[in-house]
């Protein structure tokens, strides 16, 4: 009898979801439903893996197809009384796709929206404990087509057509594979399905097992008809006891229902499976060594040839297949070779099982055609990178495949394009990385794995990784020397040829991968013993410290904040920044973004603690007396006052030399004085953090352009070095009729001029095209200067702009005006001034070089905006105009340096900051000049005899303490100027932290640089001891 | 006592005797009996099954699952594969090795819990995930990490 069912309600019963607490949740569901007498009318099934894993528990509600997500046994009465009882969906357990809306239907969910399901047919759909909803679905239907109308050949012959190639990771064609199995002689053959899924980051056959075992089952019986076979084996891990539950129960409905065993369906065809466990070994993936292990021995590959098309299993031919592989077979068989090919690319036919982790918001399974691009799965399917971080690389293939950069992201994921980019297919697991990964301690990670579970049978795989491995861990551990990378690749390439099977002839993948995209990082690792990621725990103190581009020693000043020594925090940050007024306002942070406490609550306000001691060495006028080496002969020219200039000089007057500053415009400061806004950067606190460089004895003569008042040639004769810290002052054009109207202004001059004390027309409606720092400040700068309205016009989305989020979000609150997705065309002009701008509304394509969305013109969507003047911010590069004869530049004009001297084509002449094209941050400019400072020291001190003085640095004063006992306490908040206030005005917008705010700031601080200080400590206390 | 153990291990290995080459199928039968496979078991299975002793000794100590020394009541295998370690694997074992008080590959005093580092366990959706005998425990961190081993201690 046929229960009229009412609902059913189908529970996610993955191991994933089951992990995260699916059947408690279920059992909730059924008490609820038995309170209301409604076991007859609601069927609850566990069913196999839908794909989404963080959102799980999950559930969906049929009829309807009504999709719950995030269930806790708390929800149950919610749904069985609202829902099941009522017909009232439960919004709030609906998947939030924006903060506005919910969407109820999977369909409707980006993640699903792109899938097409041919191998996860099933699962989710189905309970797979139940053999008649496998049969509902066509289940076994396949089989009896087989088996019934077709001849062994002919099925061979649909497989190949269909262009299925094995999906374990290798790609062979599985018809040809079949076919030879066949042709082998021999009476007794085999099937085995390989479900020893072992690659890190893959689950899919996993998912399928437990979600969907009898398509397995009833593909091995088809293959078994195709060659010849009467028995199969699936070879599952030991990892996997739920897949190992849900086949045997499987196996155990299908014999009873006469579908495997002895004369299957009444048609004459024998053929049964059985289960063999593995034990823990990634090796028995590779065909020949699960053969060894079915066999009883360890599981060690053998040479091929033979294949175990012509020897397998205790020597028979076999044909063994992945699980994905055998998946796609019933379909195949019913839907017909032509379908299946019609999807997917030329040479990569039907979809690929993708299992998303990592640092990416929707993690979980996809079933994607192929030919798919890696930008689509990435932030379509996987929702983009978790924390707002930015993507690295993806990873695919795992431990014998590569990794993919961003410049990559359009990849259309077939076979054929992802070896081309030096990864593999793989089985389908990717590993999204995100900014915070280290390329380095990744290459070294997957040679790990692959020595733990080499076989040991080769040399190459056993001894060479290892050897591999070692070089890894001296670079890891600062330890690596010039000629690692070469011995690395040379190894690579050695082991690559002689391996004996797939795992070691895969094993270097990783590294050579990692090294052919991110070079620069293991150059980074060996030579400047830095870790650009902030990973690599031998080489750095505290993660803060290494992001920092100056070095500053940062857990020992906010120490002596939280003590109330405010000095010796000064002498501290003074150590290795001279402008800490200026960074304390106007710095982006890259400390904060690798602070540790942001993994707990949030980042320590480490550059509002630096800004507190700044503000306070100023009120209290305190001057820290002047540090100097012994005083040297040698002069210094240092044209340019900006912040790489500035530090130039500050350090090569500690180190004894003579510098005098030139500096092209009226006051000292560069970027500083005429580019920052006095709002965020007043002129007060640039003039204290002058006065300190000016107290060293350096001279800054202002008004002295070079190229107007003197030349290169002069300052080269005149001194025994020059540093050129001239910034890029120049504005981009913006390359499109009109922009010589009057009212196009380039930002940069527009800053300059009002920052130096100028006024100009106030517009009365204003245009600001561009989306980095320097729009942001011409935006708000228009506003205070009396413009009624203010525009800023960016060609991507919000999401994508360059400038520092606070600036974006301090223009937004005073009300600027954003328009995303325009580009504009044409500056329209009436006797010869500005009246608008034509716009082109764009839409995100493709992905480009940067790993961005390029915009794409929409057909028709122009727009006009009324406006009075019109600011280009989209660009700049240094003005070098007058005195480049002789310097180098590099194709996008700025200065060519020597990467690691900063020394330029020009004897005696170096160059940093914005001048040289780099990150354009006054941090790094300031980092810049420092690197050169010691670069020109270093320069002069070349050939001269000087007995060298080892200085030895003393310890910075720094609290020993315990560290601290870790409870969430919220970030200090930054007090600003309301808003209605601070539009008329340039007075300052963020405001310095009280002391007490301060000094609880700096008690969040983690002081991750005990770890190794103590540690050090302990090490001399137990040599002391020991050498009592 | 000795006896009954043989006796045990002769059932498993008659069970399979149909089997063709089921070394694999009687020493996971035997160390789900048993635990572990203590080496004069290893040395009995050997004669039982006409197999030289070292080939099954070869074989319990090549696969990762196979422990040939005793183990706690629990056995804990923290996964230390490439998502699990990118969403913070090492705090979670370090969460384990102090609030069990041992490092890798060691036993509780009180034999509860062994604790063991594993490569994938394919809940990558999950990650950090670990397993403790057959069940797998996803989404971990200090906190969730301490209320999973109260379960296992009361």
């Amino acid at each position: 009898m046929i229960e009229a069912e009412r609902n059913q309600v189908l529970l996610c019963a993955g191991a994933a979801c089951i992990s995260s607490g699916a059947l408690k949740v279920k059992e909730a569901l059924w008490r609820e439903i038995q309170k209301h007498g409604l076991e007859t009318e609601i069927r609850l099934i566990e069913t196999g893996c839908v794909g989404p894993c963080n959102l799980g528990p999950l559930a969906i509600i049929y009829p309807e197809g009504v999709f719950y997500q995030r269930l806790t046994p708390e929800d149950a009465p919610a749904i069985v009384e609202e829902h099941l009882l009522k017909g009232r969906v439960v919004e709030r357990l609906l998947y939030q796709a924006s903060p506005e809306e919910r969407k109820k239907f999977l369909r409707e969910i980006a993640f699903f929206e792109k899938q097409v399901k041919i191998a996860l047919r099933n699962s989710g759909f189905i309970d797979p404990l139940n053999i008649e909803d496998y049969i509902a679905r066509d289940g076994y239907m396949a089989l009896a087509k087989v088996l019934t109308e077709m001849t062994p050949d002919e099925v061979i012959e649909v497989v190949k057509r269909s262009g299925l190639r094995g999906r374990g990771g290798a790609g062979f064609p599985t018809g040809l594979k079949w076919e030879f199995t066949r042709r082998s002689k021999g009476s007794e053959k085999f099937v085995i399905c390989n479900a020893d899924e072992g690659d890190p980051g893959a689950f899919m056959d996993r998912s399928i097992l437990e979600g969907d075992p009898h398509s397995v089952l009833e593909a091995m019986a088809i293959a078994g008809y195709a060659i010849g076979a009467k028995q199969g084996y699936i070879y599952v891990r030991a990892e996997y006891p739920l897949a190992v539950e849900r086949l045997q129960h499987a196996i155990g409905q299908a014999r009873e229902y006469g579908l495997l065993g002895k004369n299957i369906m009444g048609l004459g065809f024998d053929f049964d499976i059985e289960i063999r466990i593995g034990a823990g070994a990634f090796v028995c993936g590779e065909e020949t060594a699960l053969i060894a292990s079915v066999e009883g021995k360890r599981g060690m590959p053998r040479p091929k040839p033979p294949f175990p098309a012509q020897s397998g299993l205790w020597e028979k031919p076999t044909v063994i297949n992945n699980v994905e592989t055998y998946a796609n077979i019933p379909p195949i068989i019913l839907k017909g070779a032509e379908w299946f090919s019609s999807i997917g690319t030329e040479k990569s036919k039907g979809t690929k099982v993708f299992a998303l982790a990592g640092d990416v918001n929707n993690t979980g399974l996809v079933e994607v055609p192929m030919g798919i691009s890696l930008g689509e799965i990435v932030y379509d399917l996987g929702g983009g990178i978790r924390g707002g971080k930015k993507l690295k690389a993806v990873q695919i293939g795992g431990p014998s495949g590569g990794c993919i950069p961003v410049e990559y992201l359009n990849v259309k994921i077939d076979y054929d394009s992802l070896k081309e980019l030096g990864a593999i297919m793989g089985s389908g697991g990717l590993i999204v990385m995100d900014e915070d990964t280290c390329m380095v301690d990744l290459a070294r990670f997957f040679l790990e794995f692959v020595q733990d579970e080499s076989c040991g049978k080769c040399t190459p795989c056993r001894i060479g990784t290892k050897r591999m491995l070692e070089i890894l861990n001296r670079i890891i551990a600062g330890e690596g020397k010039e000629g690692d990378i070469e011995l690395l690749e040379d190894l690579a390439r050695q082991i690559k040829a002689s391996a004996l099977c797939g795992l070691g002839q895969t094993a270097p993948n990783p590294v050579l991968s990692t090294l052919r995209y991110f070079r620069e990082e293991y150059e980074a690792h060996i030579r400047e013993k830095r870790c650009p990621a902030v990973v690599c725990r031998p080489l750095f103190q505290a993660p803060c410290q290494h992001a920092c581009p100056l070095g500053i020693d940062i857990p020992a000043y906010v120490s002596l904040v939280k003590a109330g020594d405010y000095v010796g925090a000064l002498r501290v940050i003074r150590e290795d920044n001279p402008l800490p007024s200026v960074c304390g306002r106007v710095c982006h942070r890259p400390c904060e973004s690798k602070c540790r406490r942001g993994q707990l609550d949030e980042p320590v306000a480490i550059d509002d603690i630096k800004r507190f001691v700044a503000d306070y060495a100023r009120r209290e006028r305190i001057t820290l007396p002047v540090v100097m080496e012994k005083k040297r002969e040698e002069s210094v020219a240092v044209v340019g006052s900006g912040p790489a200039g500035l530090t130039c000089a500050y350090y090569l007057a500690r180190l004894g030399y003579s510098v005098t500053v030139f500096e092209a415009l009226p006051v000292a400061g560069g970027m500083l004085a005429a580019g920052i806004p006095a709002y965020r950067l007043p002129r007060e606190a640039l003039e204290y953090d002058l006065n300190q460089i000016k107290a060293m004895g350096v001279r800054i003569e202002c008004n002295k352009a070079l190229g107007r008042d003197f030349t290169l040639e002069e300052l080269q004769e005149k001194f025994d070095a020059v540093f050129l810290g001239i910034g890029a002052w120049k504005s981009l054009p913006l390359g499109i009729p009109g922009e010589h109207l009057e009212g196009v202004v380039p930002a940069l001059d527009l800053l300059r001029h009002i920052n130096l004390g100028g006024t100009i027309d106030v517009p009365r409606r204003a245009v600001v095209v561009g989306g980095g720092n320097a729009a942001m400040d011409a935006a708000r700068t228009l506003l205070r200067m009396g413009a009624l309205e203010v525009n800023v016009v960016y060609r991507r989305t919000r999401n994508e702009m360059p400038a520092i989020p606070e600036e974006i979000e301090d223009a937004e609150k005073e009300g600027i005006i954003f328009h995303f997705l325009m580009v504009p065309l044409e500056v329209v002009g009436e006797n010869g001034k500005v009246r608008g701008l034509r716009l082109q509304r764009m839409r995100l394509g493709d992905f480009d070089r940067s790993g961005r969305r390029r915009p794409v013109p929409i057909e028709g969507g122009e727009l006009f905006l009324e406006c009075d003047m019109v600011v280009a911010a989209i660009g700049q590069k240094p003005d070098l105009e007058g005195f480049a004869s002789g310097l180098q530049l590099d194709y996008q004009g700025n200065i060519s340096v020597n990467p690691y001297t900063l020394a330029s084509s020009l004897p005696k002449v170096f160059a940093g900051g914005d001048a040289i094209g780099r990150e354009a941050t006054v941090v790094h400019a300031m980092a810049l000049g420092k690197k050169a400072a010691f670069s020109i020291h270093q320069y002069l001190r070349e050939g001269k005899e000087e007995e060298l003085e080892t200085v030895i640095q003393p310890e910075k004063p720094r609290i020993l303490e315990e560290p601290p006992t870790v409870k969430e306490i919220p970030r200090v908040r930054v007090s600003e100027t309301p808003v209605r206030e601070r539009v008329c005005s340039f007075s300052e917008v963020k405001l310095c932290l009280s002391e007490e705010d301060a000094r609880h700031e700096a008690e969040r601080c983690l002081r991750c640089d005990l770890e190794k200080i103590l540690k050090k400590q302990e090490n001399q206390v137990l040599v002391e001891e020991g050498a009592e | 006592m000795e006896e009954t153990l043989y006796r045990e291990v002769e059932e498993i290995v008659e069970k399979y005797k149909e089997e063709k080459t089921p070394l694999l199928c009687v020493l996971q039968g035997v160390q789900e009996r048993f635990r572990y496979l203590p080496r004069n078991v290893l040395g009995y299975i050997a004669k039982k099954m006409n197999i030289p002793a070292s080939t099954v000794y070869g074989v319990a100590t090549f696969y990762s699952f196979f422990e040939t020394a005793p183990v706690g009541e629990y056995v804990i295998r923290v996964c230390k594969s490439t998502p699990c370690h990118v969403q913070g694997a090492f705090s979670v074992l370090k969460a384990l090795k102090r609030e069990l008080g041992i490092k890798e590959g060691e036993t509780t005093r009180d034999g509860k819990f062994t604790l063991e580092v594993t490569s994938c366990l394919g809940v990558c959706g999950v990650a950090p995930a670990m397993m403790i005998n057959d069940v797998t425990y996803g989404n971990l961190n200090d906190e969730r990490v301490r209320e999973i081993l109260a379960l296992y201690r009361r």
